[in-house]
């Protein structure tokens, strides 16, 4: 019997699954039932293991998850932080602060959980971020702020967060920017890969919603090119995304969402008012003046006659 | 003594608070809602538009269902003002298919995460991820996304339209996704096919089913609960194909009788954010069984003769639906005429000044989007969602449908279970 208890003492043992929690603020539930739309969450919940999931079955109830506070490899919050907001009777200023500070990675899921978002607005005093408070970084979790990944987005693609999980998983440093989002995933603009390119290329505008032609940035209010995200590089659902379905971008990874007027594009002099990021006007306004000049055929043509 | 039971996996939490007799059956059962978010107070003041990107977020479910509600409140709104436009049926067939998948990943869901599931806790079982589920929900949802560029949370639909402009492609794709999805269901779900489904409803077996709805059957039968779960037998349908049944007998049904009542509401001095939604004084169930039943679909209303409301016939409307709704989908893909037009671009929103109303059947029944608009911006909103109607608070004398439903049930667990077959949504029913 001996050489065989030997045998199995040297063979590699499975490695621990990583623990998470999943908490939520003040939410809709848009990201968990984004997140379901995973289709390798099989494989996913092979490497991971939920002690708290609002929707998926778990080891712990609500109660429970309150009274005992354990500890987790991941705290993944989802929804916007209110020091009052209770769950099963606890207060987030509590029950936020100690399931944070028993864990080695926080995830901010969403815009709500990551700058205030949409929620933010019903009490913008006392509603914020849990690192961000919109762009300004004075959220409950600021002295955690290293432990801290910001996935933004309303809601969080499925794919942006199973990358940062296999991240953690296989112990790899991920990158950021300024909020703490992974630049991997946050370096590209929604504009990139956007079908409609080409017509914003040449100043083609969109003249109507409804309709394959034109670019939405310069009448119907797209965000995508001054938008972090990478919407149109890792698909949703697989298989489309806003602007691919003629819906203007509208902004929802950056802090200042949700602006007003969303579905109009504001201009200053007949001009987009706010800039494709990182162009100077006086470049912009140079390249622009030069393809108007131009009246390509092919682009003010329907795409499919 | 009342004991306070914390109901979860239900889109947030609500609180139920029992008096049982020495039994433990119920005699009492209240419903607490205790999270409230102020969408409404969020959506005042901005322009109506953004509405379509606002009211999708009340939901991560159902968002979608609003934002239709929402699109539909502005178009009233606009005819209400005396402008008139007309939205081609391509864009009218493009919004029924996405919201129609909404509905069947939301009727999947339930099943499998909270009916299966929490019927089997019951029996002493650990069931594990219904990972074959929430695979096919993400193939409905692409379904969605094929049209509507992402589920949750799209805006594509727009007074006027819809944003997309589909070819054949993403026809062809989605009779794809529709035929996998139908197969999962015969496969899986049934056990049978759609049609021998249909026979075994109206010959009462289904019992007998082989797929997982039957085996939720049986699991509800060992706990003697097939029968429980009768509520007034009131049903109503606001949205399309409207109508209601109250005593036995069918009618119209008039949007202009429905009110709230908050007098439960902590503003009031009561214990919950949610307001109560009643028709001509009354309360209503609203959502799939009463679909089914307004609209005379021919199995569930046999059962309905048979079992009355009890949660046999509340369990299996659900899923007749999921099977209906299939065959719509595919019927509306087939005919539709991608050559119209997606989107007939109305006058500027800031023209209009008025009243809208917006109703849809969301997933848990109807759902209203009500606004007064001033020059294109929202002066004042309110939303009634289904689960106001489904699980009101009310009182002794006058009881809420899921509330009636369980009393004098066995035990606050198997209370607890009937209140789930009403499809319970926290986060809609206070918003």
């Amino acid at each position: 019997m001996k050489p065989l208890s030997l045998k199995i003492s040297i063979m590699p043992s499975k490695p621990a699954k990583l623990k998470i929690i999943w908490l939520q603020g003040i939410t809709c539930n848009g990201n968990t039932h984004s997140f379901l739309n995973d289709p390798s969450l099989g494989v996913l919940l092979d490497s991971v293991e939920f002690i708290y999931h609002p929707l998926l079955p778990c080891n712990l109830t609500l109660q429970q998850l309150v009274s005992k506070v354990p500890k987790s490899d991941i705290l993944i919050f989802e929804g916007a932080y209110k020091g009052d907001f209770e769950r099963a009777g606890s207060e987030m200023e509590e029950l936020l602060i100690a399931l944070a500070s028993k864990t080695k990675h926080i995830i901010s899921m969403g815009s709500c959980a990551s700058f205030g978002g949409i929620f933010k607005e019903a009490d913008p005093e006392h509603i914020s971020g849990i690192l961000f408070d919109k762009e300004n970084e004075r959220g409950p979790l600021k002295k955690m702020r290293e432990k801290i990944i910001t996935l933004s987005g309303c809601p969080v693609h499925p794919k942006w967060l199973s990358f940062v999980l296999d991240m953690i998983r296989f112990g790899k440093t991920i990158a950021v920017d300024e909020f703490r989002r992974p630049t991997e995933l946050y370096a590209y603009l929604v504009h990139n890969g956007c079908l409609r390119n080409e017509y914003f290329e040449w100043k083609v505008d969109s003249e109507a919603f409804g309709t394959k032609e034109g670019c939405l940035f310069y009448d119907q209010g797209c965000q995508g090119p001054y938008t972090h995200g990478s919407c149109n590089k890792i698909l949703w659902n697989e298989i489309s995304s806003k602007t691919r379905a003629g819906t203007p971008c509208l902004g929802c990874t950056e802090p200042s969402f949700p602006k007003r007027e969303l579905f109009a594009t504001k201009t200053y002099m007949s001009i987009p008012a706010e800039m494709p990021l990182g162009i100077p006007k006086r470049s912009y306004l140079a390249l622009a003046g030069a393809a108007k000049s131009f009246h390509i055929k092919r682009l003010e043509e329907r795409l499919l006659k | 003594m009342i004991t306070h039971q914390l109901i979860e996996r239900i889109e947030g939490e609500a609180v139920l608070d029992f008096r049982c007799d020495k039994s433990g059956r119920i005699e009492e059962a209240n419903i607490r809602f205790l999270h409230f978010r102020g969408m409404e107070a969020i959506l005042e003041g901005r322009s109506a538009l953004d509405a379509l990107v606002i009211a999708p977020r009340v939901c991560g479910i159902c968002g979608h269902s609003h934002l239709i509600a929402a699109a539909r409140m502005i178009e009233n709104a606009y005819t209400n003002a005396g402008f008139t436009f007309t939205i081609s049926p391509k864009a009218n067939a493009i919004r029924e298919i996405t919201l129609s998948c909404e509905l069947i990943q939301n009727h999947i869901k339930w099943l499998y995460l909270v009916m299966l599931h929490e019927s089997g806790k019951l029996l002493g079982e650990e069931p594990s991820v219904a990972l074959k589920a929430l695979y096919v929900s993400s193939q409905v949802n692409q379904l969605c996304a094929l049209f509507s560029g992402q589920w949750p949370h799209s805006s594509y639909a727009l007074p006027g339209g819809v944003t997309c402009d589909p070819t054949h492609i993403e026809v062809m794709q989605a009779l794809k996704i529709i035929s996998e999805v139908e197969r999962f269901v015969e496969d899986e779900v049934l056990g049978c096919s759609a049609k021998a489904f249909e026979g075994h409803i109206s010959s009462n077996s289904l019992l007998s089913l082989g797929g997982d709805f039957g085996k939720l059957l049986r699991q509800m039968e060992r706990l003697e609960l097939l029968d429980a779960g009768k509520s007034h037998g009131r049903f109503l349908v606001l949205g399309d194909n409207a109508g209601c049944i109250a005593n036995g007998v069918r009618g119209a049904a008039n949007s202009a009788l429905v009110s709230e009542d908050s007098s439960q509401t902590f503003a009031e001095g009561g214990d919950t954010y949610a307001k109560n939604a009643l028709y001509n004084g009354e309360f209503y169930e609203t959502g799939p069984l009463s679909r089914a039943l307004v609209t005379q679909r021919l199995g569930i209303t046999s059962l309905y003769q048979h079992y009355g409301d009890g949660a046999i016939t509340r369990l299996s409307a659900r899923v007749d639906e999921i099977v209906y709704l299939i065959s719509h989908v595919r019927f509306l893909l087939s005919s539709i005429d991608l050559s119209q037009s997606s989107f007939t671009a109305p006058s500027a929103i800031e023209s209009i000044s008025g009243t809208g109303v917006g109703i849809v059947e969301a997933p848990r029944g109807s759902l209203i989007h009500k606004a007064r608009i001033e020059k294109g911006k929202i002066a004042e909103y309110s939303i009634i969602t289904p689960t106001q109607w489904n699980l009101g608070n009310g009182t002794s004398d006058m009881l809420g449908v899921a509330q009636k439903a369980m009393i004098g049930a066995e035990s606050i667990a198997k209370a607890s279970l009937i209140f789930r077959t009403f499809d319970v949504c926290s986060v809609c029913t206070t918003h």
